[in-house]
């Protein structure tokens, strides 16, 4: 299991889109190099979800959507006390789901 | 195209159900079909709407079963499963037949049951429609790409939590008049929001949202009989149209949209279906939305076109989208408080939408409705199918 996680930048248009598209959905381009994704920016929302799926025994998750230097938005695990639109975070991998024991890695977010 | 009619429509009781799934099924269809009273008159084909039953019923081709159980053979027979709008684009797959002069009759039954497995097992059938790699592994389920969605809605239009009450509050009471809800109990602002008591009666599920502001996890099954023209003038059928039908997809994953918090597979399946109805939104007199969460029946009631962008929770505010209002919505109770079996809800929507344009919503009848508009909301918002029904005069 990767411990890193890419975008894709389209090699005919330069976008960066994740996740994966088969073909560009600005250009319809269809080859692509991975860029890892990693870096800071900032909460654009987060939820606290109590409603959870299998494989996790917390009592809730705290989910959000970043929208990263650069523009790329991704969708991870948060990992801050004081959540808040618009705040800071940066990047981290760690394990974000273990069906079965198996580690998945992920994204997660900690204040920058 | 040729001209096509519903012409009978039925259900069962959303809730709990202690029928197997293919009598489930059944029960809807014969509900249909018996108020479609098609004597000697064949049904060509059966379309079954469901999400689940291969994972969660561990049954498949339910089609062909439903076929065996209503002794319907030679039918044509097949299930379509599209997530929780698998309801819309099962009639669609009807619709599409007869207006291609392939079918004459067709049965559109929708079904679920997601109450034979556990609540976590139910939650995580239905989070697997999302994206596997971009949201799935981080935990997402409906709830938190509804909770996500509603945090960004409430701040930029400045929503608040009592507008989501006021959408629980008039849909559970809408619910007191359907005797196929799921959920028979009135609710009221104080006892889920404003007393001292509401932090423990309405606990958060996804913040902002609370458990007043989610569908419940049901069964059921609803039908509808689907026919030509032809067919419908000599069995000498209600005149509702399927008068427009429009569909659209978006992006798998929220967080790649441009703006999150526009609707736009509601908008362009909506604006489609208008224009093939020739009508406009203001033209509509009832409408169902698909409310699994109550900050839906929000957003999509603007981008359906029904108010100015961030404008509906003022005019639910001003009661307009009550029974008596300007714009009734979700009089059945919607998902919210009639119960959302995935399969069965777009479906069911049309059965609602059927039952008010031929004056039979006892109860919850929306007075000299004549045209309708259904919202059926597939995925988080990635594949969405609107109906327009019209009742014509003979």
């Amino acid at each position: 299991m990767s411990e890193k996680v890419y975008a894709f930048r389209c090699t005919a248009c330069g976008l960066v889109s994740y996740p994966k598209h088969a073909v560009c959905p600005k250009c319809r381009g269809e080859t692509f190099e991975p860029v890892e994704i990693a870096g800071e920016g900032a909460v654009l929302t987060y939820t606290d979800v109590y409603a959870l799926a299998i494989d996790y025994d917390t009592r809730y998750l705290r989910l959000a959507i970043v929208e990263l230097d650069g523009g790329l938005r991704v969708t991870g695990q948060l990992l801050d006390e004081s959540p808040k639109v618009g705040k800071r975070v940066r990047t981290t991998i760690g394990v974000v789901r273990e069906p079965a024991g198996k580690p998945i890695y992920g994204l997660q977010f900690v204040p920058a | 195209m040729r001209s096509v009619y519903v012409i009978g429509a039925g259900m069962t009781r959303f809730g709990r159900s202690e029928w197997p799934l293919v009598d489930l099924a059944a029960a809807a269809s014969l509900a249909a079909l018996h108020h479609a009273n098609l004597g000697k008159v064949p049904v060509n084909a059966v379309v079954v709407a469901n999400m689940g039953a291969g994972r969660i019923n561990r049954q498949t081709a339910i089609a062909s079963a439903l076929v065996d159980r209503l002794s319907l053979w030679p039918a044509a027979a097949e299930a379509v499963e599209n997530g929780p709008a698998s309801g819309a684009s099962a009639v669609k797959v009807g619709y599409q037949a007869i207006a291609s002069g392939m079918a004459d009759v067709v049965l559109v039954t929708g079904v679920e049951m997601m109450r034979a497995v556990d609540g976590l097992e139910a939650t995580d059938f239905v989070a697997s429609l999302s994206q596997p790699e971009a949201e799935y592994i981080y935990g997402v389920t409906l709830p938190s790409l509804a909770g996500l969605f509603a945090r960004l809605y409430m701040d930029r239009y400045g929503v608040e939590r009592k507008h989501l009450a006021l959408v629980a509050i008039k849909n559970h009471d809408n619910a007191m008049k359907n005797p196929y809800a799921h959920i028979h109990q009135p609710i009221t602002m104080e006892g889920i929001l404003t007393s001292p008591e509401a932090v423990v009666n309405n606990p958060p599920v996804a913040e902002p949202l609370h458990m007043f502001d989610c569908c419940p996890v049901s069964d059921g099954a609803a039908a509808v009989v689907l026919a030509s023209e032809e067919v419908a003038a000599k069995l000498g059928a209600a005149r509702v149209a399927i008068a427009g039908i429009g569909q659209a997809t978006d992006t798998h994953a929220v967080h790649e949209r441009q703006d999150p918090t526009d609707l736009k597979a509601v908008r362009l399946a909506s604006a489609a279906a208008f224009d093939k109805a020739g009508l406009k939104p203001s033209d509509i007199d009832v409408a169902e939305l698909h409310d699994a969460f109550t900050i839906l029946e929000i957003a999509e009631s603007e981008a359906a076109g029904f108010f100015k962008v961030g404008q509906a929770h003022k005019a639910i505010e001003r009661g307009e989208t009550k029974l008596t209002g300007k714009l009734p919505i979700n009089p059945s109770g919607g998902l919210k408080a009639k119960g959302h079996p995935v399969g069965a809800t777009g479906v069911a929507q049309l059965v609602e939408l059927t039952w008010q344009l031929r004056g039979e919503a006892t109860g919850r009848q929306v007075a000299k409705a004549k045209a309708a508009y259904a919202c059926n909301f597939g995925g988080f918002g990635n594949n969405v199918v609107a109906t327009v029904l019209r009742k014509e005069e003979r």
